[in-house]
């Protein structure tokens, strides 16, 4: 146990309970004062932290590569949800993304994320030989396009261009050719037609609002305003906790989600914003260091996958907030409320630990692979039926 | 494998060599610069912009609300209040709370559920967007059912809301219609003007009347309430609050009582009357205060309040008589001869005649020109002196003072010092009533016609001039107050409408004490003979006012017959203006009075009946008989 600990990559776990720290707290400035216990969104975000921390910790111990095996399974799960929750999910606000199982909300699509990197991460180290073939791009391109265009008509064209970021880096660093990088963009335009025409109105609507903010019938112009002020009157030291006029006055609306960026902003000002982007930063450049030291393709690009999925989200959601970002309802992960995205985020940081402990330098234990892999490293590992 | 893929991570022994590495920092090289650049951002909203968005914050937070004072109150003589503030329901507008893109079916709704006008809410709504955090008032005195809607449907109408606000109700709206006048809201080319002076867009102001007049007076000044609201709205607490200060009330110089009974005599005289129209201004000669004024027909005051009726307004301005003006005040007519006066008192005080100096009149004077100046009388006064030139109303005298006589060689006043003698009685500038759209008038010279007219003056215009016709032009008012000026012994007075304002507990803030505009530049002999003239022309068996012999006190006046350009009638008489000016009693007068018959005719039948008729009343406090019950009634279908 002891020397599991040591292969802990703590940095990584710092800045992640960082994150969810301030989390609970400005959560805990929002909360109904009358709500106690498990009522509280703060005490719910904080418990939930430690369910999904403690999942992180069991995740680090599990050796990733058993997760090429379950990748393809995962994966079709993944894509069934998304169907389902489109059939029958729960409407609200004219989109269907979520189920409700008793008092559990369930939300596919935040999964499928975690589901999509894994899958996309074992297709593309099973054909790390042939990195620049056009097939092995459109293939790859196909794994994310499914539960993409799925969740876009959810519709959520936020989190399906999520998955197009992620994509980009994993292909990227797997080896294609640069121009290959741009086949999604021309196949978006090349569907968006037929999108279109079997779109439902709402659906065009929020496109258009996607678009252009200013034409939204809820004022998206209108939060992105208030949120400047409040990120702005903060100044350097913010108002201090549950102080602060604009959010706790409701100016700030969105403010435990999409908005809870700026309510940081205001109540701990430049301190507690460049604080909580230093964290970010943290975690994505280990994400990043994880994956260079990772002891095989697989390895890397599940981190590069993992890293990106945290910085475009955190890039998005911080650049919505501070007004140079379209809005856009991608919420700041481990950060902002919301079940289902700081479990997965946590597993995700779980993974990342595995990849760690599990690095070249691993125990004996691991060193018969190295010699599997050393002696032939010409030949694709077909899976991991070998272990 | 690409070239630039070096091994990595070697620290274990043989470690595969794994593809991406290079361009794995680069993805790690973009995302710090990103979020450098998110730092950037966050410095420049946070340190650079901090103080700006701090303000906005505020603003935000704190809103202002103006507490509008209540409008003062008016009362008459005796202090019977003509005038309260009723409660009604009216529609207000938050407009941070009315997002732009709602506005059309917003308006839509409203002006369905309020009646106003689509264009009139857009109005408003575009100037209280000016200042978002102020409400506005977007319609007064809806009826209570839309009140109620309204708050019905408040989810579909965001930033609208019901209050209670006041309205004026003027208890005696239809006797005093234009002396009260009415509130009403802001006409919007005036907007502006008022908002500089602290009055907001949405407030009902005076349109007309003494609520016009004592506008700044009776409104007060506004106070201010500064609350710290969320952001949907809600009133949270009081952060400063300063009181309005409450209008100030009005107490005039006329009595409802007297106003009631006068107005109901010129009504029932002008009732004989096809369309009859007319005007009285009855004043004390010795203040100038204001007994009575009427103006006939007119409105009741409270239909412009209540929320008119669109009939009843169609009716009210399509009126040719315009009933909507106060003719004493605005109403532009000839004296015709109630004027003859000052040419007599300008021809005794310049020397121009005697006294006792006769001329003859033989009903025409014809000048060299070839143009003939006829009397009333076609046979003429024979030799008149001035005060039977007074009585009898004599035009042939009035010619030779004021214009001269070439056969006679009589030199004339002429036109310059009739001029000034007109002045000197007050014609020509507005009298200073405490009342809205007064008109000056016109003393006509030789300079005024060759500007306006680009024609010579010639000595027809003097001799028009003098009986009170041709290019003269006068109110009622003005002619009451020159008469005041007669009978109190030479003091031109300003009408006093106002006699004092009070403060919210009643106690006197400001009296308005009499002024006198000037003193007639007329001996006190001369003044007598004037008095005398027009205490004969009531008086005696041939002077032309025997109709305005009052059995209760002596009556001292003239009569006017003004004749005007319009369409002749079947003996070829212009038509003409009927008036009667005078005071009463003749010794030490209580009233003077100004009474015109609009299209008249005669002075002596339509208009000295009414004078006499309401000094009765003054004298007796009963009301006089009815004008066709009195055994000397000529209808007014007979003309003479």
């Amino acid at each position: 146990m002891i020397i599991r600990l040591a292969r802990i990559e703590w940095p990584t776990v710092i800045s992640t309970v960082a994150l969810v720290a301030f989390g609970v707290l400005m959560l805990s400035t929002t909360a109904d004062p009358n709500t106690t216990g498990l009522q509280n969104q703060a005490v719910q975000k904080a418990v939930l932290g430690v369910v999904g921390l403690t999942l992180a910790f069991a995740m680090a111990h599990i050796d990733y590569r058993a997760l090429h095996g379950v990748a393809g399974p995962v994966y079709l799960l993944g894509v069934a949800a998304l169907i389902l929750v489109l059939l029958v999910g729960d409407f609200d606000l004219g989109a269907r993304r979520w189920f409700e199982i008793g008092p559990i909300v369930v939300q596919p699509s935040e999964f499928m994320k975690l589901a999509a990197v894994i899958a996309l991460a074992k297709y593309l180290a099973d054909r790390s030989d042939a990195p620049r073939s056009l097939r092995t791009v459109v293939v790859s391109l196909g794994i994310m396009v499914v539960p993409a265009g799925l969740i876009f008509l959810g519709p959520d064209l936020g989190t399906a261009l999520i998955f197009g970021a992620i994509w980009m880096a994993m292909v990227f660093v797997a080896g294609a050719r640069w121009w290959h990088l741009l086949l999604p963009i021309v196949a978006a335009l090349a569907a968006f037609p037929f999108a279109w025409f079997f779109a439902q109105d709402y659906m065009r609507q929020r496109f258009v609002t996607f678009l252009d903010p200013s034409s939204d019938p809820l004022g998206a112009g209108y939060n992105v305003l208030q949120a400047r002020i409040s990120i702005g009157s903060g100044g350097w030291l913010g108002h201090g906790l549950g102080q602060g006029s604009q959010s706790q006055l409701e100016f700030l609306r969105v403010r435990d989600t999409d908005f809870i960026f700026a309510m940081l902003g205001e109540q701990l000002g430049l301190a507690g914003t460049l604080g909580l982007l230093g964290f970010f930063t943290l975690l994505i450049v280990q994400a990043l260091v994880i994956g260079l030291r990772a002891r095989d393709m697989f390895g890397r690009l599940l981190a590069i996958g993992i890293a990106a999925m945290l910085f475009t989200q955190s890039f998005v959601n911080i650049g919505m907030n501070v007004g140079v970002m379209p809005v856009t309802g991608i919420t700041l992960p481990l950060v902002s409320l919301g079940k289902n995205s700081l479990l997965v985020t946590l597993v995700a940081i779980g993974v990342l630990l595995s990849i760690h402990s599990h690095r070249a330098a691993a125990p004996f234990r691991q060193q018969s692979m190295h010699v599997v892999r050393g002696s032939l490293p010409s030949t694709p590992p077909r899976g991991l039926s070998d272990l | 494998m690409e070239a630039h893929d070096r091994p990595v991570a070697r620290t274990g022994t043989g470690q595969p060599r794994i593809s991406g590495t290079r361009r794995a920092l680069l993805l790690g090289g973009a995302a710090l610069a990103g979020n450098t650049a998110l730092a950037a951002r966050l410095w420049q909203l946070q340190v650079v912009e901090s103080d700006a968005y701090l303000e906005q914050a505020a603003q935000n937070r704190a809103r202002t609300r103006p507490i509008q004072p209540l409008r003062g109150l008016i009362y008459d003589r005796n202090r019977e209040p003509l005038v309260a503030n009723a409660p009604v329901f009216s529609v207000w507008l938050s407009p941070a709370d009315l997002p732009p893109e709602r506005e059309g079916p917003v308006l839509a709704n409203l002006a369905v559920l309020t009646g106003e006008r689509p264009d009139d809410l857009r109005f408003k709504l575009s100037q209280a967007r000016l200042a978002p955090d102020t409400p506005a008032r977007l319609a007064r005195a809806v009826p209570r059912e839309s009140a109620l809607t309204i708050e019905e449907r408040r989810r579909d109408l965001p930033g609208i809301s019901v209050r209670t606000s006041t309205r004026r109700e003027y208890a005696y709206g239809d006797v005093l219609g234009h002396i009260m006048g009415f509130t009403g809201p802001i006409p919007a080319e005036e907007v502006e003007a008022y908002r500089r002076q602290g009055v907001r867009f949405d407030e009902d102001i005076g349109l007309s009347g003494v609520e016009r007049s004592l506008q700044a007076q009776l409104r007060g000044r506004d106070g201010e309430q500064r609350l710290e609201t969320d952001a949907f709205g809600r009133d949270l607490h009081e952060l400063a609050f300063t009181p309005p200060q409450v209008g100030q009330h009005a107490v005039l110089t006329v009595a409802v009582n007297e106003q009631q009974a006068i107005r109901e005599i010129l009504a029932r005289h002008l009732a004989l009357r096809d369309r009859g129209a007319g005007a009285v201004v009855v004043l004390r000669p010795d203040t100038g205060d204001v007994v009575a004024m009427v103006s006939l027909p007119d409105y009741d005051s409270n239909i412009f309040t209540r929320g008119a009726s669109s009939e009843n307004f169609a009716l009210l301005v399509s009126d040719p008589r315009r009933p909507l003006i106060n003719h004493t005040v605005s109403g532009l007519y000839p004296p015709g001869s109630t004027y003859k006066v000052i040419a007599a008192s300008g021809a005794l005080e310049a020397g121009v005649v005697l006294p006792q100096s006769k001329i003859h009149c033989d009903g025409r004077l014809i000048l060299p020109s070839g143009w003939a100046f006829d009397d009333w009388l076609p046979e003429g006064h024979g030799l008149v002196d001035l005060q039977r030139a007074i009585a009898e109303s004599c035009n042939i005298y009035f010619y030779n003072v004021s214009g001269g006589n070439p056969y006679t060689r009589l030199q004339g006043l002429g036109n310059r010092r009739l001029a000034e003698f007109e002045r000197s009685f007050g014609f020509g500038e507005r009298t200073g009533i405490d009342l809205p759209g007064e008109a000056s008038g016109l003393v006509p010279t030789s300079e005024w016609k060759n500007k306006n007219l680009q024609q010579p003056w010639v000595t027809g215009d003097t001799y028009h001039a003098a009986i009170g016709q041709g290019l003269v032009q006068v109110t009622p008012l003005q002619i009451a107050s020159m008469y005041a000026a007669i009978g109190n012994g030479g003091r031109v007075m300003r009408p006093r409408l106002i006699d004092r304002m009070l403060d919210q507990h009643g106690n006197v803030a400001e009296r308005i004490p009499p002024r006198v505009r000037s003193v007639l530049p007329i001996t006190e002999s001369n003044l007598r003979l004037l008095q005398t003239g027009l205490y004969r022309a009531v008086n005696e068996p041939q002077g032309t006012g025997p109709r305005a012999r009052s059995s209760h006190t002596v009556v001292a006046g003239k009569t006017g017959t003004a004749e005007y350009s319009g369409q002749r009638d079947s003996e070829g008489r212009l038509p003409s203006h009927a008036w009667f000016a005078g005071y009463a009693p003749a010794e030490q007068p209580d009233y003077a009075f100004a009474v015109l018959v609009r299209d008249g005719g005669e002075g002596a039948f339509a208009a000295a009946p009414i004078a006499r008729d309401i000094i009765d009343y003054l004298m007796t406090g009963d009301m006089p008989p009815l004008p066709q019950d009195r055994p000397d009634f000529i209808s007014p279908d007979r003309r003479l």
